[in-house]
């Protein structure tokens, strides 16, 4: 908020509620829809993140990854069609030889789904 | 406790392997190893300084516990342990790290020894100026913001960095498959010349050299190498020697002493030390009798030396073979604008200097809008204290602070009424239909006005300050409007900085000489080598010889084993040369292998002393004798460091003589890389042995001397360069029961001379020899008979020689070439020395007089 001065109008307003409840929430760019939205819809909703199993409650870590109904289960396979490229693979990855590694990092940089920041 | 049907997704190994170690690796790359290219840190550390900056621990304020710091980093922003958080902090912390500390630490923060610091709950730290410096502005929305990782809070992503931390502090790190080593720099060379490259974009790397020299250690030292440091700083990539800092002091009874007082960068001091101690140890370094550290705060560690060490030598050594020169390969790699990239020093400059930019646009542009703000408010005060009894008449008569406002921002004036009150409209767009009306926010703060701000002190207060204002004002919008202005603020406030913190560089940059030559170390000097039949070698100053008349008794050379009569057990010099410290000696053997050792690594000794064994010294086979030594002077050409080295000079040859009368030619240049262990230089036939090796100079004749007295005379172009591992072709060919016992080289103003084993010898001048061809029998040299015995050797002399003669018990004459009595080739000779008993003369040596050694030094090493 402290980017507009106070000369300045608002361009949007949000509205929320209904009636006599109704707050009016002004917004001063685009952007700010978004963020208002987010924090409007954040409200009540407490957000946890776990990194690992030590951060969790038993009943948290059924709820979020061991239950059936919800979980999801990867099976590794190693056939016959993908050991070979699997075996290129883990020696380039964790192989002595640092350049092909750093080759390979640099080519797919941009693949990165989610950086532990 | 599987679902019925449950669905189980199939992955391929080498998919989900290489996703996720694109993950793991991206993340380390990007936010843990490396630093931003804009502030020079990575991200723990920039967490730490910000956490510190939340408890306010600035310079000036009380030290905190290094606990809270931690807990509040790793609770706050940086969800790691705080056991790996205190180890940073710390690094920032130690002053043998960082070139300039980012932490004051209170307490126990380890040592330059490699001492670990104090548990954090001990230790207490706080910001130091620098380290403030970073976060300098940091309120006035010059960076970005981002949420931590719990989203309870927002850290930045890069600080403002009022100083090029990446330059000044570097840092190391490694990564997955790319690693960074940046190595400090000086503050003060730094700004200047960022400052150079603001003002000049296009600097040249040279323009920026004549202000940042090269990296600056804060353990001080020197960085050896002009062309590594360049290379670094062009590329980001290169590789520099650094040395410690050693001198000698002298003690009392002119005995010396090494004190190391300065150490390369990451080095540690105890481990350094305790390498000494074991190198000393195992006899890699000598002359070493004691080492103590003896360091406070400053480094100090003292080599004493033994009694004749030369301290040049040892301090050498010790870059040589320690840690006291690292080589440090520096990599300039950071993220910059979201990427590693290995960074030039002016793409580091440029990195910085954009983000600076940025910073200061940013700042101008928030105290911009915080002084319109105010502006408006000020107007606002100005117009209702214009319009005093109106608005309170107004006030008064509004039933709640709402209908007031409304009836407030009922008023309008027109352009004339508010600029007649001192207001500037600032802006066309606040005007409606070119009528000044109250904003809510204007409207609400006259509403809050005091009423002591009426009084007419505080009025003029108000219209004070909005003057004041709109001068800031119009600064603020001209910065904006001029990027020149925007340049020279970066400009100004580094200088501020450096002119508050930067210190002298403490890392001397000297030219690297390549590595220091022993011979510069050494002093040029004769001496006598001498080896013994038993196969011990020595040098010993010529000056410890006095020469004697002929006829004399002699002075003890050298003490041989008891029981030295015959050749049989006893001992006793059977080479004697001489030669200057800085020659190199070529040994042969009587099996035809070739050693070269340098004049000065041969055990310097007393005149009586025994010598070193040389089958040690060499590292000689059991079975290998010494059969030839040969001197070959050192020669250079060109200063440092471009020394080219002359002295295996291809112009020269070796001619080899054996016992039956081989002979064989081979070219100098072949021996300039001999091998500790050996080469061979003469296929030696079985039963037959080298005698004696000789330094031709491709024009000489050789006279191949015989037991029973002949001689043969040729010219060496009769041999032709060999191999090394060839057989060689017939000399001289002896009669039954004859064998060769020596080869002189021919020379027109020398004679040759020839001693028998009886004390007899005579010299004849070389025309009483005729030239032969090779391969025959030759002439007789000497008649050999009872008086004379037979021929022990046969030298190349001249007048001002002298001669060393060596008795069969170890007696050493020397004597003088003028006093024998020059007789025709055919005759006996004179008496050289009293010989008593069964003692017979074992060998001849031709002595160098010390001035003549001095004037051999600018003569070739061609032989006489």
């Amino acid at each position: 908020m402290d980017h507009y001065s106070a000369s300045d109008k608002p361009i949007f307003e949000l509205i929320e509620g209904e009636g006599e409840k109704a707050t009016i929430h002004p917004l001063f760019s685009i952007p700010e829809i978004h963020q208002k939205i987010v924090e409007i819809g954040r409200r009540g909703v407490q957000i946890k993140r776990f990194k690992g199993l030590g951060e969790m409650n038993a009943k948290e870590l059924f709820n979020t990854t061991m239950d059936p109904n919800k979980r999801k289960l990867l099976k590794v396979d190693l056939t016959d069609d993908n050991a070979v490229e699997a075996d290129q693979m883990f020696t380039r990855l964790m192989g002595d030889v640092v350049e092909p590694r750093r080759q390979y990092i640099e080519d797919n940089a941009l693949n990165v789904r989610n950086l532990d920041v | 406790m599987y679902n019925p049907n449950e669905k189980i997704e199939p992955i391929n190994v080498a998919e989900e392997v290489s996703r996720s170690f694109l993950d793991y690796s991206m993340s380390v790359i990007i936010s843990r190893a490396l630093p931003d290219a804009r502030d020079g840190l990575k991200p723990s550390q920039r967490r730490i300084l910000f956490a510190m900056n939340d408890l306010s621990l600035y310079p000036n304020r009380q030290h905190r516990k290094c606990a809270k710091i931690c807990g509040d980093t790793s609770g706050n922003y940086h969800p790691h342990g705080e056991a790996v958080i205190y180890p940073t902090l710390v690094h920032m912390a130690q002053y043998w790290a960082m070139r300039e500390t980012l932490v004051d630490g209170q307490g126990n923060f380890g040592s330059v020894e490699g001492d670990p610091p104090a548990a954090m709950r001990y230790t207490e730290a706080r910001m130091t100026h620098l380290g403030a410096a970073l976060m300098t502005d940091m309120d006035k929305d010059t960076v970005d913001f981002v949420p931590n990782y719990d989203e309870t809070r927002t850290e930045p992503k890069v600080f403002p960095a009022a100083f090029p931390n990446l330059l000044v502090n570097g840092g190391t790190g490694i990564a997955v498959g790319m690693a960074t080593n940046i190595p400090p720099h000086n503050l003060g060379e730094v700004i200047d010349g960022i400052c150079a490259q603001i003002d000049d974009p296009d600097i040249t790397l040279d323009g920026l050299m004549k202000f940042v020299k090269g990296p600056d250690f804060p353990t001080g030292c020197a960085l050896l190498g002009l062309a590594g440091i360049r290379q670094y700083l062009e590329t980001g990539r290169g590789s520099m020697k650094v040395r410690g800092k050693a001198g000698v002091e002298e003690l009392k009874g002119n005995r010396e002493q090494i004190v190391i007082t300065e150490i390369p960068y990451n080095v540690n001091r105890a481990t350094l030390v305790e390498r000494i101690a074991a190198l000393v140890n195992d006899k890699v370094l000598t002359d070493i009798s004691a080492i103590r550290d003896e360091s406070d705060e400053n480094t100090r560690v003292v080599i004493e030396l033994k009694r004749d060490g030369n301290p040049k030598v040892v301090i050498n050594n010790l870059y040589k073979h320690t840690a006291m020169e690292s080589s440090f390969s520096a990599s300039m790699l950071a993220i910059d604008h979201g990427r590693p990239k290995l960074l030039s020093l002016k793409d580091a400059n440029v990195a910085y200097i954009e983000h600076r930019r940025e910073v200061v646009l940013r700042r101008t542009r928030y105290e911009l809008r915080k002084a319109e703000d105010r502006a408006e408010t000020l107007e606002g005060y100005l117009i209702a204290l214009a319009n005093l009894d109106e608005f309170i008449r107004i006030i008064r008569s509004s039933a709640n602070r709402d209908e007031a406002r409304v009836k407030l921002l009922a008023f309008e004036f027109t352009r004339k009424q508010v600029e007649k009150i001192g207001i500037l409209i600032r802006n066309e767009t606040r005007l409606v239909d070119g009528r000044y009306a109250f904003s809510e926010h204007q409207a609400n703060q006259i509403l809050e006005l005091r009423l002591y701000q009426l009084t007419g002190l505080e009025s003029d207060k108000i219209g004070a300050e909005y003057k004041e204002l709109i001068t800031t004002i119009q600064d603020l919008r001209d910065i904006l409007a001029k990027e020149s202005r925007v340049f020279e603020i970066i400009k100004a406030e580094l200088r501020q900085i450096r002119d508050k913190h930067a210190g002298p560089r403490l890392t001397q940059l000297v030219p690297d000489e390549g590595e220091i030559n022993m011979e510069d170390l050494i002093a040029n000097e004769g001496c006598i080598i001498s080896i013994t039949h038993g196969g011990f070698i020595k040098r010993t100053a010529v000056s410890a010889f006095r020469a004697q008349r002929r006829g004399g008794k002699g002075v003890v050379g050298m003490t041989t084993r008891e029981g030295a009569r015959e050749e049989d057990e006893g001992d006793f010099v059977e080479h004697l040369f001489t030669a200057t410290t800085h020659d190199y000696l070529m040994f042969f053997t009587t099996s035809g292998r070739a050693y070269v050792e340098k004049v000065y690594e041969i055990p310097e000794m007393g005149r009586a002393a025994k010598g070193r064994s040389i089958a040690n010294l060499l590292e000689l086979r059991s079975e290998e004798k010494i059969a030839a030594t040969i001197r070959i002077q050192a020669k250079r050409s060109g200063t440092a460091p471009n020394v080219v080295d002359e002295t295996w000079d291809e112009n020269f040859h070796i001619v080899f003589a054996t016992r039956s009368g081989i002979v064989k030619k081979s070219n100098l240049s072949d021996y300039s890389n001999v091998r500790k262990g050996g080469i061979i230089a003469i296929q030696i036939e079985v039963d037959d042995c080298l005698i004696d090796a000789k330094l031709t100079n491709g024009d000489n004749e050789v006279v191949l001397i015989t037991r029973d007295g002949m001689s043969l005379r040729f010219h060496e172009d009769q041999l032709r360069d060999q191999g090394r591992n060839t057989v060689g072709v017939w000399g001289i060919r002896p009669r039954k029961g004859d064998l060769v016992v020596g080869i002189a080289l021919v020379d027109a103003q020398s004679m040759l001379l020839v001693a028998g084993e009886n004390g007899i010898g005579k010299r004849t001048p070389f025309d009483d020899y005729r030239k032969q061809k090779r391969g025959g029998t030759g002439i007789i040299t000497m008649k050999t008979g009872e008086k004379t015995g037979k021929v022990v050797g046969a030298l190349t002399v001249t007048d001002i020689d002298e001669l060393m003669l060596i008795t069969t018990k170890g007696q050493m004459v020397r004597t003088r070439v003028k006093e024998i009595r020059e007789t025709g080739r055919n005759a006996q000779g004179v008496k050289l020395m009293d010989l008593r008993g069964v003692e017979k003369l074992q060998a001849i040596a031709r002595v160098v007089s010390q001035e003549e050694t001095e004037e051999e030094e600018v003569e070739p090493a061609a032989p006489a």
